[in-house]
């Protein structure tokens, strides 16, 4: 039997199926990541850097002249903002893990269904991310003097899972795209941080110039943040519904592009030969 | 081959190859400057927004949050992470097995990485002036420019420390990561460290550019008020901390080394 | 130099361990060397070989300084390698090899006055030393290109060019020839031989059995982080039964063929193979009475019998030694 298996006699060739592909990308590639491969980093992500950038904010809210309204403005939108940790920083980096170990290669020649692949690579983020924006809310709550109305939740809940799914299939984007470059830490590092200008994380995004609130309202960030922000308000279900299609559509939009874009520049990779390089 | 008479490594040698390498790799792919920079670049906009309407001499703050923030991720952890990649590409093991002080390795990337953060925060003051529509008053300039030089003295030598962890843990990046933000406003990058709880500013004044940051407040913003004991004691304090972190840091270096040798993790990544 | 010998390690222990878990919970050990004696005296070449995890490059990173040890005594040109790491390290060339280890975005050239810096190397000599070793590696037509357009061959060459920049008195050479072509392996086996006419005492861990043989008149087999054979390799094919082997194959040999075999003067061991339906017996031989046609009269009426004899290899006396480790 034992030989019967390790025959290497050409077989007839299979496919994994999508759920397989989904699993397997879903559970074993988010530990090619280093801050996933520890329960206490990914405590790190989801207790400690939503509090410390909230502070940071609030004391530059307080500084500035700002009142107990801006502050609880600006920490809700940090509460929200941390999930690029999450979400776009880490499934971006993890296309660099994949090529620093020599994995990228192997992925590459697999007959594994690039969308399964992709999908699964956002599973565990999506959860982390939930995590840290749940986390994020509480503090706002207890530290910063936001109230969040128990009716709330529920459209709190939506927004949340939605904004998740969407700054992941943004993460997964842009992790396409560093399939193309050298590291994808500099891709990593502009979305991580320039939520916090375009999004209304920090001021409301009519404080803005005009071109850089159209900058802004291409980013899931951006009507994430204001599907949160009107569902702690106790807005109506309309408008709320309005802004959870927003989210949807940017999330499904970002991985779709993600899907081509994997196409494009893996096509490119190959003949350029950045798959190896970083 | 014959073998050679050994000669003493000179420390200000090992410095000026380190200083080169790190050039040297700069040049060969300068986009690397690009991460450090983002993040400061955007607290400063961020920070004259919320700033706007609040006193002409917030801009001010804006400017030096933002500036300390680029020349303290540049040299505080870019030297850290230089480390971090000699761990990656394996280079780490030959780098030690020299018979070079790894801490003068790590200084000469400091150098480097003070000039660099120099560089960006210059970045940081052209696009926040730019944004600002010009630039903040600076009332004394030639006291600006000593204590700010004299911040980098204080970053650097803080940075030399922290270089350390990279080299005791393969974690040290991530905890880094992590601790970032708690670093910024634990030493008040933004804000005076007196607008904090009362009993975090002991553990801000272990650090010396928390005292120079205040004393560089005291010259550039009129009735500033930092700690209170002006900026000739600010100046004084930061003197002795970096004094402290400058005489322990050979120790330190000597420590983690030892560990490393221990523990065996040195070509971990 | 002294006439301590270049190399002494006394029953070396090293325990590495690994935590898991949440919080570092489990903690796991795993003891790569085992009490390790060994004796490698100035000016030889000697072999260390041994099977993947055998513990040879944790050996080689002790003697280098890279690792301490978790007791015993390793002492490098008489001076004890925890102790003394600072004295040695100038002395030492270490070649760890592989894909990792140099500076992929500078070239090689810039990688090598690094190195020739950290290690001190006459300021006024550096230059010439870096062109004079690029061209005993044979890397002086790609010295000026970035180390990441660089085969593996020729990232294996700087490696060793790094080793032997500042002219060290030990050189550590771990698997130096790994992935490299033929033509490669031959040249950087040339470089090893040559670096011994210069009076360098090389401790060098292989794969290859031939390469060993060719380079080490000594060597030792690790084996789970215990050295179970250090001798000559003529000494070590007496050890395992002898410098002649006979092979015989047939469609499966009779208990009493077998025995018939072992009792022939001077076998001391007789190994059964299967592969497909074909059997090896493989007769270890230390003596000259017993011939292939002595072996042949005891087998009548095989059909396509083969009996051919050939040397004792190094390779079978490694995986005998390796063998008799595992039961």
């Amino acid at each position: 039997m034992a030989t019967a298996l390790a025959s290497a006699r050409p077989a007839e060739p299979t496919s994994p199926t999508f759920w397989r592909t989904f699993w397997a990308n879903a559970v074993l590639a988010p530990r090619t990541s280093l801050g996933f491969m520890r329960l206490d980093f990914v405590l790190g992500t989801v207790f400690v850097i939503p509090l410390t950038q909230m502070v940071f904010f609030a004391f530059v809210v307080q500084l500035g002249g700002g009142g107990a309204s801006a502050i609880a403005f600006t920490a809700i939108g940090n509460a929200v903002a941390t999930v690029s940790y999450s979400s776009v920083f880490t499934v971006c980096q993890t296309t660099d893990n994949e090529k620093t170990l020599g994995t990228m290669e192997h992925l590459l020649v697999s007959p594994a269904g690039r969308f399964a692949l992709y999908l699964g690579r956002g599973l565990i983020p999506i959860l982390i991310s939930l995590a840290t924006v749940a986390v994020g809310l509480t503090y706002a709550v207890l530290l910063f003097g936001v109230s969040i109305p128990v009716a709330t939740f529920p459209g709190l809940a939506v927004s949340v899972v939605l904004t998740a799914f969407a700054m992941v299939g943004f993460g997964l984007l842009l992790g396409g795209v560093a399939l193309y470059l050298r590291t994808s830490i500099i891709l990593g590092n502009i979305f991580l941080f320039i939520g916090l200008l375009l999004s209304g994380v920090n001021f409301p995004l009519s404080s803005l110039p005009p071109a850089l609130q159209y900058l802004g309202d291409a980013l899931p960030l951006t009507w994430g943040l204001a599907a949160i922000r009107a569902a702690i308000s106790g807005s109506a279900l309309g408008p709320l519904a309005v802004l959870w299609a927003a989210v949807a559509i940017s999330g499904i939009v970002s991985i779709g592009l993600s899907m081509g874009l994997w196409d494009f520049f893996e096509r490119r990779a190959k003949a350029t030969g950045s798959i190896a390089r970083f | 081959m014959t073998m050679a008479t050994v000669v003493g490594v000179r420390r200000t040698r090992v410095t000026a190859a380190s200083l080169r390498l790190a050039f040297l790799q700069f040049i060969a792919d300068p986009q690397w400057l690009v991460p450090s920079m983002i993040a400061p670049v955007i607290f400063g906009l961020v920070s004259y927004e919320l700033f706007r309407g609040a006193g002409p001499y917030f801009l001010t703050y804006a400017i030096l949050g933002a500036g300390m923030m680029s020349m303290w991720g540049q040299t505080l952890y870019g030297s850290g992470w230089a480390t971090g990649q000699d761990r990656e590409f394996g280079t780490l093991e030959p780098t030690i097995q020299a018979p070079a002080p790894y801490l003068y390795v790590v200084l000469g990337r400091i150098v480097w990485n003070v000039v660099a953060g120099l560089f960006g925060g210059l970045i940081v003051y052209v696009v926040v002036v730019v944004a600002a529509g010009g630039p903040p008053a600076l009332p004394n300039p030639l006291a600006f420019v000593l204590l700010f030089l004299f911040v980098m003295v204080t970053l650097a030598c803080v940075g030399i420390v922290f270089a350390a962890a990279y080299v005791y843990t393969r974690f040290a990046g991530f905890i880094q990561n992590i601790g970032e933000f708690a670093f910024y406003v634990g030493t008040g990058c933004m804000f005076p460290v007196v607008l904090l709880p009362f009993w975090t500013n002991p553990i801000a004044l272990l650090f010396p550019p928390t005292w120079a940051l205040d004393a560089l407040r005291y010259v550039s913003i009129p009735g500033y008020v930092g700690f209170g004991w002006g900026w000739g004691w600010d100046l004084v304090g930061a003197v002795a901390t970096t004094a402290i972190y400058a005489g322990i840091a050979g120790t330190v270096f000597h420590r983690v080394e030892r560990h490393v040798l221990e523990v065996g993790d040195l070509s971990d990544y | 130099m002294s006439d301590s010998p270049a190399i002494e390690v006394r029953d070396l222990v090293r325990v590495f361990e690994s935590r898991k878990g949440f919080l570092f919970n489990e903690v796991n050990r795993t003891q790569a060397l085992k009490g390790v004696d060994l004796t490698v005296e100035p000016g030889e070449i000697f072999g260390l070989l041994g099977p993947n995890g055998a513990g040879k490059t944790t050996l080689v990173k002790i003697l280098s300084t890279l690792l301490l040890p978790t007791s015993g005594t390793a002492r490098v040109l008489g001076h004890d390698v925890a102790r003394d790491a600072d004295w040695l390290r100038p002395r030492i060339g270490l070649v760890l090899g592989g894909e990792r280890g140099v500076y992929t975005r500078i070239s090689g050239r810039e990688n090598l006055r690094y190195f020739a810096d950290l290690y001190g190397v006459p300021p006024g000599e550096r230059e010439p030393r870096i062109q004079a070793v690029l061209e005993r590696v044979d890397l002086a037509s790609a010295a000026d290109r970035r180390v990441e357009e660089y085969s593996r061959g020729m990232k294996q060459k700087l490696h060793i060019a790094r080793g032997i920049l500042h002219r060290p008195s030990i050189l550590f050479l771990d698997e130096p020839t790994i992935g490299l072509d033929p033509k490669s392996a031959r040249e950087t086996r040339k470089l090893v031989r040559s670096l011994e006419g210069d009076g360098v005492t090389i401790l060098l861990t292989t794969h290859y059995m031939f390469e060993a043989e060719e380079l080490c008149p000594r060597l030792a087999v690790l084996s789970k982080g215990r050295i179970v054979a250090n001798d000559t390799v003529d000494a070590l094919r007496h050890r395992v039964g002898g410098d002649r082997t006979i092979e015989v194959e047939a469609y499966g040999f009779e208990d009493r063929e077998h025995a018939a075999l072992r009792a022939l003067p001077g076998v001391s061991k007789v190994a059964s193979e299967e592969f497909g339906p074909r059997v090896r017996l493989t007769l270890r031989i230390r003596t000259l009475e017993t011939t292939p046609a002595h072996v042949a009269a005891l087998l009548p009426g095989h059909p396509e019998l083969s009996v051919r004899e050939r040397r004792t290899s190094l390779e079978d006396v490694y995986l005998d030694l390796v063998e008799e480790e595992a039961t």
